[in-house]
């Protein structure tokens, strides 16, 4: 699991919530999940493929998704509803294709993100590569990135 | 922020996202654009619906849409007659290079790439809306 495929979607990701949405955003220390599915209520899946298989997911809190996208739209929002999901596919979206311009030296396709949300959903990492969390702290709440790709080149 | 020389048309949003049309819209009124100008679409075919029913002075498209995607819906606004040389702002986050290439090469007039603000927007667009 090379850094050079993950960076692009960490610096798209600061990008986004730093520049575009204003937020004071700190990472803390990458770590690896012990429970892969161990992720938070609303969860941004870009899914990857070439010389690198695997996903790439941002995960949020309930709480911290209606804030978010609260501060896209500028609109106050309390419950997860439809809007709430779709203004979180919006910032995976951007995410998705802001790392693409970062990936082009690479044979990698990245698919069209999906948003999934629940308290037991499961994705589908790769078999045997473990699943590193990169913990993000905004004002608007905590949401981390977690990313397991097996390279095939 | 609004402008009395904004140019009365009918503007078509393109998006699949209600929000991403709601937050260009806001942009669009902010500046001076009339809410009763603004049209929404949340695919390609919806928007060549449209275009066919009222004739639209700029288009701002999305690409990645179900059912019909931006490129597929603005080679087919650039095949009719009324919308040869109508400006067609693409607002996506498709970001790669060979992106922009593709949209300028299908008739896209300008391309900007999603996140923006209101006013690198409203700076990219203004002059298609100027009286």
């Amino acid at each position: 699991m090379r850094a050079q495929y993950i960076n692009p979607f960490l610096k798209a990701s600061m990008n986004l919530f730093k520049e575009y949405l204003g937020l004071k955003v700190t990472s803390g220390k990458p770590h690896l999940l012990d429970d892969p599915q161990n992720l938070e209520e609303v969860s941004g899946i870009i899914g990857l493929a070439g010389e690198t298989k695997g996903a790439v997911v941002l995960s949020f809190s309930r709480e911290t998704a209606i804030r978010m996208v609260s501060r896209l739209e500028g609109k106050e929002y309390t419950v997860l509803g439809n809007e709430v999901l779709d203004g979180v596919g919006e910032l995976i979206n951007i995410i998705a294709g802001n790392a693409k311009q970062d990936l082009l030296e690479f044979r990698i396709d990245i698919s069209l993100p999906g948003v999934i949300t629940g308290s037991s959903y499961k994705i589908r990492w790769p078999d045997g590569i473990p699943v590193v969390r990169i913990p993000f702290t905004t004002e608007l709440g905590k949401f981390s990135v977690n990313v397991s790709l097996k390279d095939i080149a | 922020m609004a402008s009395t020389s904004i140019k009365r048309m009918n503007i078509l949003i393109v998006d699949d996202s209600g929000v991403m049309r709601r937050i260009h819209k806001n942009i669009l009124i902010e500046y001076g654009v009339e809410e009763s100008d603004i049209i929404e679409a949340e695919d390609g075919k919806f928007a060549l619906d449209y275009s066919m029913a009222k004739p639209i002075g700029l288009f701002l498209v999305d690409w990645n849409m179900p059912r019909m995607n931006g490129l597929d819906f603005v080679r087919k606004l650039r095949a009719m007659e009324a919308y040869r040389t109508t400006p067609i702002i693409m607002i996506t986050s498709e970001a790669a290079r060979y992106n922009v290439v593709e949209a300028i090469q299908a008739g896209v007039t300008n391309y900007i790439v999603k996140p923006i603000k209101g006013k690198a927007l409203f700076e990219k667009i203004g002059k298609y809306l100027q009286a």
